[in-house]
């Protein structure tokens, strides 16, 4: 294992894949700092940059996006009191207080070497544990397979506080998506409704595309009034400069905290789709509880921004396992990664690290150097940065939906995908709008043609359907279905009771 | 009816109306269930979800009345700027990659930020020409990735 991560981080620091992993974490940092443009929308705008590389090229810049976006909403959350993203939003309570009172530069890099070390512990775990979960998962068969799919798909559902049936809804249009046009066992038409384009089935990258990018656009536009600019007010001049040694410090004599956060990202980043907006709350609630001192946090404790930046950029690591080890996307930015490597020809799940280990060990390889990498271009381009985040939200928009089209298009060049894009854009506004959540809607259209492949299979190999209850693995997580939908259940009725409550207290 | 109603009753028709196509489906010989077993579990599923939601919202009116919250959004802009997207939709195949991005960013980028003064309508004119020109060379001539040729301007 560790000659081939070896040879993996010699390949990948050559300039053929350092570029598009530089220009990726590059990417990932501007992204993850401008308040609106989320991970997601930045890895769809990259997304079509990859089609003319190869497959580690792609992946390594995806990963650079994914890496440096997670960290680059702090620059905005410590400088601005705007997190860049939703995985920085705990970074602003104590990251935006320090820099008020005089620290900008200490609550940047505090974040900054936090983000990097709990990327390095995500890290670890990546290297560490894909290999044996991808081996566990080899022993599975289409019974284990259709009801890990059905796992994940009722977690991201149930995950939803507000209505749970709507987020099983949700899930349930996602597999709608994949029973029209054709059979994936035997390749039969059915459902295609006389549309012609819906013949071969419908591509989940358009669909995710469209779903995601017009959702987050048009919710942006329909809040604008003119062109909205931030930072205006922000004075370019400030100082950064800090002791690194000092910083340093500061995190690594805090091991329990930094390893307890980073472990909560891992964990988080491991269960599909609950992603770093929570892993940054949970760590630093959990970094408050611990504190000696709690009742500092929120004006500028150290502690609030190590939890927080530690944790999401372990999130990283663990949502890159639930993909290299079961083929299931944790959450968008992972399911594009899945589309990426589609295009290419490649399977993701638990066969990839054994029939593609140069590929695998690349991909931990540029995980890895994204993070030095990470910490140069925030440290020397934070301040710049900022006049990044005036762009007008007028002029973004318009580029960002062209490489929305050429990400479509260029999947099998003809303009279906680009309907496709347009039709699902319309969707995915109208499911915002209605209150539907969108995670598991995607984890349905891209999980569903292998639960239906999964379903068949097992019961042209055996049709006694109490196999899927009576094997063991496959038993345990139907169980583990049935306990999330009754915890998600239990958490919807608490939820209700609390805004209850919260609506009680106001008259 | 709240939205919640209306939406469930949406779906609910829509699964009715895919469940029923699927009755049609032949069943093919090599696979014991047929290309309709799945999606009727998935459309009974989603009928069944989209009932229930269409129940609860009726039942949960009935209860408390929901006070609607009133926003300031600006829903004519989105109506307007999904027309513009899908406008540029239908000409990309007609008009080609260069001159539709052309015309779509510049248009855009005016609906969502009407330009004032020359250096306003400079502005939004250099944008669409920069975006068009830029992507056309990074994406066909760099990263030979084919973009849509216009069949009026055959470009």
């Amino acid at each position: 294992m560790l000659e081939l991560l070896g040879t993996a981080l010699v390949n990948v620091a050559q300039m053929k894949y350092l570029v598009p992993l530089f220009f990726g974490t590059l990417a990932g940092v501007v992204g993850g700092a401008l308040p609106g443009v989320t991970i997601t929308m930045t890895i769809i705008v990259v997304l079509p940059f990859t089609f003319g590389l190869d497959p580690l090229q792609g992946l390594a810049a995806m990963t650079g996006v994914y890496v440096g976006g997670s960290a680059g909403g702090l620059v905005t959350a410590v400088l601005l009191g705007i997190p860049g993203t939703p995985s920085a939003i705990a970074t602003t309570f104590d990251g935006h207080p320090m820099a008020k009172k005089g620290e900008p530069g200490r609550a940047m890099w505090l974040g900054l070497w936090a983000s990097f070390f709990g990327g390095l512990v995500g890290g670890a775990f990546l290297i560490l544990s894909t290999g044996p979960l991808a081996k566990f998962a080899l022993e599975f068969g289409p019974w284990e397979f259709f009801a890990l799919f059905v796992f994940a798909l009722s977690m991201v559902a149930g995950l939803v506080e507000s209505s749970l049936a709507k987020g099983l809804l949700s899930g349930g249009l996602g597999l709608i998506v994949t029973v029209l046009g054709n059979d994936p066992v035997m390749g039969q038409k059915r459902l295609t409704l006389g549309i012609p384009m819906l013949e071969g089935g419908i591509d989940f990258l358009p669909v995710l595309i469209g779903v995601f990018a017009f959702a987050q656009i048009m919710s942006e536009v329909e809040r604008m009034g003119g062109a909205a600019r931030l930072g205006d007010a922000v004075d370019r001049s400030l100082s950064l400069a800090v002791s690194h040694l000092k910083v340093i410090w500061e995190i690594l004599s805090r091991p329990f905290l930094l390893l307890w956060s980073a472990f909560i990202g891992v964990v988080i980043g491991v269960l599909p789709a609950i992603g770093g907006s929570a892993a940054n709350m949970i760590a630093y609630d959990q970094a408050k509880k611990m504190s000696k001192r709690p009742q500092h946090f929120g004006s500028g404790v150290p502690e609030g921004i190590i939890a927080s930046e530690s944790s999401n950029n372990a999130n990283v690591g663990g949502s890159l396992v639930t993909i290299m080890a079961f083929g299931i996307p944790g959450d968008a930015v992972t399911a594009v990664m899945l589309g990426a490597l589609t295009i290419h020809g490649i399977q993701s799940g638990p066969l990839f690290i054994v029939q593609n280990p140069q590929l695998a060990y690349g991909i931990f390889a540029a995980y890895l150097l994204a993070h030095p990498l990470m910490v140069l271009i925030i440290g020397l381009a934070a301040r710049y940065m900022l006049r990044v985040v005036t762009v007008p939200k007028a002029a973004l928009f318009p580029v960002v939906l062209v490489l929305c089209v050429i990400g479509a298009y260029a999947l099998n060049n003809t303009m279906q995908n680009v309907y496709i894009l347009l039709a699902f854009g319309l969707l995915g506004y109208a499911m915002v709008k209605g209150g539907f959540p969108l995670a598991p809607f995607i984890l349905g259209v891209v999980l569903g043609d292998q639960i239906e492949i999964n379903l068949i299979r097992a019961i042209m190999t055996d049709s006694d359907p109490w196999l899927f209850l009576t094997r063991p693995i496959s038993g345990s997580l139907i169980a583990l279905s049935v306990a999330s939908l009754a915890f998600s259940i239990w958490q919807h009725y608490r939820h209700r009771a609390r805004v209850a409550g919260a609506a009680d207290a106001d008259f | 009816m709240s939205r919640d109603g209306i939406a469930g009753l949406a779906v609910l028709a829509a699964s009715l109306v895919l469940f029923a196509l699927t009755l049609d489906l032949k069943v093919n010989p090599m696979v014991p269930v047929g290309p309709g077993f799945y999606p009727r579990i998935v459309l009974g599923l989603t009928a069944l979800l989209s009932l229930g939601l269409v129940v609860s919202d009726v039942l949960s009116r009935k209860k408390t009345p929901k006070v609607r919250e009133k926003q300031d959004l600006n829903y004519p802009l989105v109506a307007l700027s999904f027309a513009v997207f899908a406008l540029y939709a239908v000409a990309l195949p007609w008009l080609g990659f260069r001159i539709a991005t052309f015309l779509f960013v510049g248009g855009a980028n005016a609906l969502l930020d009407p330009p004032r003064g020359a250096k306003g309508w400079g502005r939004a004119l250099v944008l669409a020409l920069l975006t068009s020109l830029v992507t056309w060379l990074v994406f066909e001539r760099w990263l030979s990735v084919l973009l849509p040729r216009g069949r009026w301007t055959g470009f």
